[in-house]
């Protein structure tokens, strides 16, 4: 790490600690993958009971108590990876922050690996709080839960904070090329939260089986998957896919951040 | 040293800057006028590698703005004063800033003191004034104690204790050395505060003079003789430009009054007026820029 990137990445910390609706979206997302986690994983164990044999074999204790927390903490998520670019486009903080830095590609890297590494520990911890408190909740419902050791379990709690830091940089592309924090956000919780849930709904069986294996999101949460779906992708491939999409989505950022006019 | 060479920007088919070529020198403060749509700021985008030029070349001491390693230590500018985050306080503003140049903490307290901000570094920046935004704003360009400076319109709705703080500044940052380049549409403002002028008008260079230069362009003599005909060719020959005025007197330009009344005792001819007319900076700045102004008021 040169010199002059480690200013500029302690800069965009500087930047993200002092308004203070970042730390605050930040703890809601937490909130929102702990408490809404607990609250879903709760749901799934009191189902175990009234399930058929063959559905009790693929129960996922670990895939319970993560799915639900992040489906609406991976908002609050993305949308402070939009903001960390957006906010300065609409307050013209751009301007000044590309005359103090007039290398561009330094100045966008410095975001995304200051706001990739806030998401991927703050990710982590709560992966870690969602699971454990999760298979409380999961256990109070009499269905069998899992512990870190068990085979996935750590990989898939890992890989949660992972794919906070990958949708974090999503948001952050998409803010980038956007440029408005509106739409940017509105296409971020189109992409990963409104196709991935109501698309296989609305679609043919194979356009909808389609787009839960191959969409980005959808690929990449098998990482938390502990039972294999034989339909799905395995879960180093599906996260490979998300981070193969975030890193074009960057790629194309960098390129266009570079080349316009401030 | 700021030095401008054949830079060009056109959007679209607008051409927003036009061939401008000129040289910012050091230990003075540099005027940039223009009248609004002149390209004032778009040049000063493309000096901090903002906006990039479609032809020219601007470099900073010999080197482009974007291979300075430390810009803030070599160049401070202020383009737009509300260009700050509303919610993040002063202080946190000018840090961020500060970090990405190594600058110290320290430094940051030091300018805060500087600009009269002391009092208010944790407050937002949203809740400032138009003076407070702008001392803030000034406060970013001293950060780095950089040997060039740029301010963009820096009076704009400033009232009159900022502006004199402001033109006091300038003046005390040239006389240590520096190179200050100030824009403004309003002549009444240079003249109070430049020593030199670049004036443009869309796009293009119209002047580059000393204040003093420029108002003795603009300046004429008004003379009435006995024989008007042979004097005015005796004072064309000596290097005078003259035109018959509508009242049969003669205007004459590129000549001192002293000079005007030598000449007419050495040929012996009777002067019965001889007027210097000095025209303000101002009424020498709108003949400069009249055909250059893109939107006009129609004589009524």
């Amino acid at each position: 790490m040169s010199a002059p990137f480690a200013d500029t990445a302690r800069s965009e910390w500087t930047k993200f600690r002092s308004v203070p609706s970042n730390p605050r979206n930040l703890v809601a997302a937490v909130l929102l993958m702990v408490g809404l986690g607990a609250v879903t994983a709760r749901g799934a164990g009191s189902g175990y009971a009234a399930m058929p044999q063959q559905a009790r074999e693929l129960f996922d204790p670990v895939h319970a108590s993560l799915y639900g927390g992040f489906l609406f903490a991976q908002i609050s998520v993305g949308t402070l990876g939009v903001l960390m670019v957006g906010s300065e486009y609409a307050t013209g903080m751009m301007r000044t922050s590309m005359t103090v830095v007039p290398r561009r590609g330094r100045l966008l890297a410095a975001k995304m690996v200051t706001y990739g590494l806030i998401a991927l520990v703050v990710g982590v911890v709560s992966s870690f709080a969602g699971f454990l408190l999760g298979q409380v909740t999961i256990a109070s419902g009499g269905a069998p839960t899992a512990t870190l050791g068990d085979p996935g379990a750590l990989r898939a709690v890992v890989g949660m904070g992972v794919l906070w830091a990958l949708v974090g940089l999503t948001g952050v592309a998409i803010g980038t090329l956007l440029r408005a924090t509106m739409s940017a956000t509105t296409l971020l919780v189109t992409v990963n939260f409104l196709i991935p849930i109501i698309g296989p709904r609305l679609l043919s069986d194979a356009a909808g089986n389609w787009l839960e294996t191959y969409w980005p999101i959808s690929a990449g949460l098998q990482i938390i998957n502990t039972v294999q779906d034989p339909d799905r992708l395995t879960p180093w491939t599906g996260l490979g896919l998300m981070a193969a999409f975030t890193a074009a989505l960057l790629a194309l950022a960098f390129v266009l951040f570079r080349e316009r006019d401030a | 040293m700021i030095k401008i060479a054949g830079l060009t920007k056109r959007y679209g088919d607008r051409t927003a800057v036009d061939g401008l070529t000129f040289t910012v020198e050091p230990g003075r403060v540099t005027g940039f006028l223009g009248p609004n749509g002149a390209g004032k700021s778009t040049t000063m985008r493309m000096i901090l590698g903002l906006d990039r030029p479609d032809a020219g070349t601007v470099t900073i001491g010999d080197r482009r703005y974007v291979d300075l390693p430390r810009p803030m230590r070599e160049v401070g500018a202020l383009l737009d004063a509300r260009a700050v985050h509303p919610m993040r306080t002063a202080r946190d503003h000018l840090l961020c800033l500060a970090q990405t140049n190594a600058i110290p903490a320290a430094r940051v307290d030091e300018v805060l003191e500087l600009v009269g901000l002391t009092s208010v570094a944790r407050k937002r920046a949203g809740t400032f004034s138009l003076g407070m935004g702008q001392r803030l704003g000034i406060a970013v360009a001293l950060l780095g104690d950089p040997k060039v400076l740029m301010f963009d319109e820096p009076v704009n709705g400033l009232d009159p204790e900022g502006i004199k703080w402001i033109r006091e500044l300038m003046r005390g940052l040239a006389a240590e050395g520096r190179t200050v380049l100030v824009s403004s549409h309003l002549m009444s403002e240079m003249a109070l505060t430049a020593d030199h002028l670049v004036v443009i008008g869309r796009g293009r260079l119209i002047a580059d003079v000393s204040i003093d230069d420029f108002v003795r362009q603009g300046s004429d003599v008004l003379v009435r003789a006995d024989d008007q005909d042979s004097f005015a060719g005796r004072l064309t020959e000596l290097g005078a430009t003259v035109r018959p005025d509508d009242d049969g007197g003669l205007v004459v330009t590129g000549l001192e009054p002293r000079e005007i009344g030598r000449a007419a005792l050495a040929a012996g001819v009777v002067l019965s007026e001889l007027t210097p007319r000095r025209v303000s900076l101002e009424e020498a700045y709108m003949d400069l820029t009249r055909d250059s102004i893109e939107f006009q008021a129609s004589a009524a």
